[in-house]
């Protein structure tokens, strides 16, 4: 047991403190390092600090975001293992402290090393929290809160709303969002809408659905509680709002799979967690009603990305494959 | 059908003096391993303190946790993080001992723990339909944890009641109760998505790190009026031992004992559970590794209960810091009880009292 | 054991008389099952026209309309299915409440669905298994790996497996295999949700590739099943008085968890953990047709598919157009069925 030896504990955390500081100070943007600084965050309190935050600790979706205007953090929290996380593909995370990879555990002992100024999660209305400090996590992970101030945008009715939102944050911590290669995802994110506005403009008949197939039953995903969805919506796309979302859990119409056809879109939007490009055919043959819905035995389906998009980049390629299924899809395959 | 892993306490035609002799002897050891085993606990207190991303010395630690020192990064590091799960170790640990050390003491058999005849499970049923039907957190799943292992420890007293309560009777009603516990536990969960569903899993692991301020303090109240009591009620505990009417002859009015000791129990391991989840063997183990320390002055709680926070704090030590991924406490104990349970099997057999 | 003494006195005295009784008995359930079966045929989450279900029916063949469809390639094998695991979990159970003389025995209480479970959890790391029509046959080792190991734990010892000492076992399986499985499952998100979906016990989504699978198993266990009436009454008299009548009791015994492993851990791998079935009906049976097991093995056969087939349908059609799993439905009307057993049967025997 090593740790029985006396260790004099002062020089021990200025070392490792000075260390963690050290090896995450590069990378950082040169922002004005004054300040007084002050953001509104999604619960509607103003963040205030008097200096402009250079270290920050970010929950996963959030950090991308971030790091999308340069701005990186010094640690991230993750809900899963950052390898299979979406937010964070593509991602180059060196240098970044990997917090936590779990739900409800963030080790708060290597974030207080890290010397966090501010910390960043969505804000959730409906649990009245931000990532990662909800209800039920470990009495430890909330303490996070302790370290440093905590702001994040609303997770609401529109990704647009959510990109827009850490856009301005980014830019009071000082990112230069013209910055070309920064602007370029923005740029990039309004062709593709522009695009897709035209795409859904030609095919006016067409109405799609979110789907989810799974083991036992299948899911369509109810728009209201998809931000992703809504934008789609507010772009021309007719999403098909399902009638009967379980009242328990209404991000969801459950239906068994005898009533898998109970509705008739041209075009299936596929749950993106689980969608792979054989995956229709796969289930074609696994579940004997897949195929009764006219859209998946004409083959009609793309991935729809479920639930976890923060940037414009992110935004912008996704929208470019629905924009690409929309103009090939037609318009007569449902009902 | 009998219960022989207690030795006889009573000296059968013994002189006057032998018998004082031995009983300041066992006095002697029961006072010895008691101090041994608050000093280690102390120690693994410490030490649990010492790690995590790094180090603090002892000193330091100690200096911390008196508010003797005042160095706003370790004081963070020790009392806002280290400390609550070192004491919700310390503190379910104590309550899992004694409690366990009494429900064996009572039913007169070592497989009689509370996690293994399905008062753990009810209150683990309880918790969970609070998170995931009645979007409960806090102190109320609290409540509801307790109100589960009592309600649980009421139905199998119930149920296997026939002229009395009888060790193997009561366990294998209890194993039944708790694989139907365990299996509501599942539809439960399948119910619940997403939210709920991570959270009420997240309790179900078991783990020391979970508690919030208030669960703490909940427990700690209540190991402070409780663990007293118990130690009050050791003597009419012992005299049960010799059957109701040895009690009786004895000055103890067993029923009232009884209820009282057994209500101690059941309100020590609901805490428990509420507090840090469902840890199982911990109560299962505790007594009877006292009980092999103290040697001939068996079936102290006090002892126990020390054994028990010793075992928990050494289990937690082990699942954060010496596992490659840090792993709910719960896991640990897991692994390591159930050779445990086999062993106890396979020496129970040879004694001939396999029921 | 003292509990057996009104087993021996109430058997050879009564069980001749009811015989005439029993027999018919049998027969009127088997077609309450027929006509349970014809309804979960019938009914479910998508209302279709009884003219319309018999004309698929009629067809044999889907026409590729979603009624011919849903009729013969979801109701029907999972109908089939029902009857089937329904039978082997009730006759499961029975047969290890009589080998334990234990009322409260079940295969769950075996360890079986932890075993189960952290196979299916090794299958989906490990090896990157994916859907229920691969993992079954894990689940399927697992559960009689877990039921043997519990048994070769429970026999050391001169006296064999003694209820007290299988009770044990199991309790000490389930805990290490239940650690095991949440170590790996906290870490893994993808075994996570397999694991969900596998543990909720239900007969949506399983069609005919998994009856085909698993139907010989079970129909093969339930054969051998009805061969152990005699052997389980012996038994029910106590080990001593089963030897004096000249049985193999560590033979018997033996014989029996194999038909068990067979039964349960066949039934528990197409279908997920399903408790009550098998702790109620037998109860239930013997309810029926007192203490005789050469009737209650039958009995519990058929009692069981009808209690799992109704509740089955109940969840079908109360949810429409979701649908509640079996277990979730079960697990709701079980609860005072559980009660009631231990109020009513003879539970202080134990």
């Amino acid at each position: 047991m090593r740790a029985w030896r006396p260790i004099l504990a002062v020089t021990a955390l200025s070392v490792v403190l000075a260390g963690c500081g050290g090896r995450s100070d590069t990378g950082e943007t040169p922002a004005a390092a004054d300040g007084p600084w002050s953001f509104t965050d999604g619960s509607g309190q103003v963040v205030k600090a008097d200096k402009i935050p250079t270290r920050i600790i970010a929950h996963a979706g959030e950090a991308a975001a971030l790091m999308s205007f340069g701005i990186k953090p010094v640690g991230i929290y993750s809900d899963e293992p950052v390898k299979t996380d979406p937010n964070l593909r593509n991602l180059d995370l060196t240098g970044i402290e990997i917090l936590g990879e779990e739900w409800g555990k963030i080790n708060v002992e290597k974030a207080a090393a890290l010397r966090p100024d501010l910390i960043v999660g969505d804000w959730w209305p409906a649990e009245k929290a931000h990532s990662g400090m909800e209800e039920g996590v470990d009495a430890q992970s909330k303490k996070l809160a302790e370290l440093a101030p905590v702001a994040g945008v609303t997770q609401g009715k529109s990704i647009v709303a959510l990109a827009e939102g850490y856009e301005d944050l980014a830019e009071s911590l000082g990112a230069d969002v013209d910055k070309p290669e920064i602007a370029a995802n923005k740029t990039r994110f309004e062709e593709a809408v522009t695009a897709f506005k035209a795409a859904t403009a030609g095919k006016p008949g067409l109405t799609v659905a979110a789907m989810s197939p799974a083991d036992d039953k299948m899911y369509v995903a109810n728009p209201e509680y998809a931000p992703e969805l809504l934008d789609l919506q507010s772009w021309g796309l007719k999403v098909i709002n399902p009638g009967s979302p379980d009242p328990g859990f209404p991000y969801w119409e459950n239906l068994s799979w005898e009533n898998a056809d109970k509705y008739q879109p041209d075009l299936i939007l596929w749950d993106g967690r689980s969608f792979t490009p054989t995956a229709n055919a796969e289930w074609g043959g696994k579940q004997p009603t897949w195929f009764k819905i006219k859209a998946a035995k004409a083959g009609a389906a793309v991935s729809w990305p479920a639930f976890w998009l923060h940037t414009y980049g992110d935004f912008a390629i996704e929208l470019n494959k629905l924009t690409e299924a929309v103009k090939a899809a037609d318009p007569n395959v449902g009902n | 059908m009998t219960a022989t892993t207690h030795p006889a306490t009573a000296p059968t035609g013994t002189a006057a003096s032998a018998l004082r002799g031995n009983r300041r002897r066992r006095r002697a050891r029961s006072v010895l391993v008691t101090c041994a085993l608050t000093v280690a606990v102390a120690a693994l207190f410490v030490l649990t303190m010492m790690v995590g991303s790094f180090r603090i010395g002892a000193g330091e630690v100690v200096a911390s946790v008196l508010h003797l020192s005042d160095n706003p990064s370790v004081d963070f590091v020790v009392r806002g993080l280290r400390l609550p799960t070192a004491a919700t170790a310390l503190t379910v640990g104590l309550a899992l001992g004694a409690s366990g050390t009494i429900f064996q003491q009572l039913l007169r058999n070592p497989l009689a723990s509370p996690d293994f005849v399905g008062i753990t499970s009810g209150a683990g049923f309880a918790a969970v339909t609070g998170i995931v039907l009645l979007q409960a957190g806090g102190l109320v799943v609290s409540g509801l944890a307790l109100g589960g292992a009592v309600v649980a420890g009421l139905l199998m007293y119930v149920l296997a009641w026939r002229d009395g309560v009888t060790g193997y009777r009561f366990i294998l009603i209890g194993i039944g109760a708790s694989v139907f516990f365990d299996g509501l536990v599942g539809y439960v969960l399948s119910r619940a998505r997403l939210f709920e569903a991570r959270q009420a899993m997240h309790w179900l692991t078991g783990s020391v790190g979970q508690a919030s301020g208030d669960e703490l303090r909940l427990l700690c109240a209540a190991l402070l009026v409780l663990l007293p009591v118990a130690v009050l009620l050791q003597r009419p505990l012992r005299a049960l031992e010799l059957g109701d009417d040895a009690a009786r002859t004895l000055g103890t009015r067993p029923d009232l004992s009884r209820a009282g000791l057994l209500a101690t129990a059941v309100v020590l391991v609901a805490l428990a559970v509420a507090v840090a989840g469902p840890i199982v063997f911990v109560a299962l183990v505790a007594g009877p590794i006292a009980n092999r320390l103290l040697g001939p002055a068996t079936g102290g709680i006090v002892p126990a209960a020390l054994v028990g926070a010793a075992l928990l704090l050494t289990a937690d030590l082990v699942a954060v810091h010496l596992m490659p991924t840090p792993l709910p406490t719960g896991v640990v104990t897991g692994a390591v009880g159930a050779p445990y349970l086999l062993w106890l099997l396979a020496t129970t057999n040879r004694q001939g009292a396999g029921g | 054991m003292s509990a057996t003494s009104r087993y021996a006195t109430r058997t050879p005295a009564r069980g001749g008389r009811r015989a005439i009784a029993l027999g018919p008995g049998l027969a009127a359930l088997g077609v309450l099952l027929a006509v349970v079966a014809f309804l979960s045929i019938t009914m479910g989450s998508r209302s279709i026209g009884l003219s319309e279900v018999l004309r698929a029916l009629g067809n044999l063949d889907t026409d590729g309309s979603i009624t011919s469809t849903v009729t013969l390639e979801l109701r029907v094998p999972r109908t089939l299915l029902g009857i089937l695991v329904g039978a082997a979990l009730g006759v499961a159970g029975a047969i290890l409440q009589g080998v334990t003389r234990n009322p409260l025995a079940d295969a769950g209480f075996m360890g079986i669905n932890s075993g189960a479970a952290a196979f299916v959890v090794v299958a989906v790391t490990v090896l990157g298994v994916r859907g229920v029509g691969v993992y079954i046959w894990f689940a399927f080792a697992g559960a009689i790996a877990a039921l043997a190991l519990v048994y070769a734990i429970a026999s050391l010892g001169r006296e064999g497996a003694t209820p007290v000492k299988l009770a044990l076992a199991g309790a000490a399986v389930t805990a290490g295999l239940v650690s095991v499985t949440t170590g790996i499952v906290m870490t893994n998100v993808d075994a996570l949700n397999e694991l969900r979906f596998w543990q909720v016990g239900s007969l949506a989504g399983r069609y005919t590739p998994v009856l085909t699978g698993v139907a010989p198993f079970l129909l093969l266990g339930l054969a051998a099943s009805l061969g152990f009436g005699r052997a389980l009454n012996g038994l029910a008299l106590g080990e001593d008085t089963a030897r004096g009548l000249g049985q193999h009791v560590t033979r018997t015994r033996a014989a029996a968890f194999a038909v068990v492993a067979l039964l349960a851990g066949a039934a528990t791998a197409a279908c997920g953990p399903i408790i009550f079935v098998g702790l109620v009906v037998p109860h239930l049976a013997r309810l029926l047709c007192g203490p005789d097991y050469r009737w209650i093995l039958p009995y519990s056969m058929v009692l069981a598919p009808i209690v799992l087939l109704l509740a089955d349908v109940l969840g079908r059609v109360a949810a429409a157009p979701d649908e509640l799993q079996v277990g979730v439905v079960l697990g709701v009307i079980g609860a005072p069925a559980f009660v009631a057993i231990v109020r009513y049967s003879r539970l202080s025997e134990v």
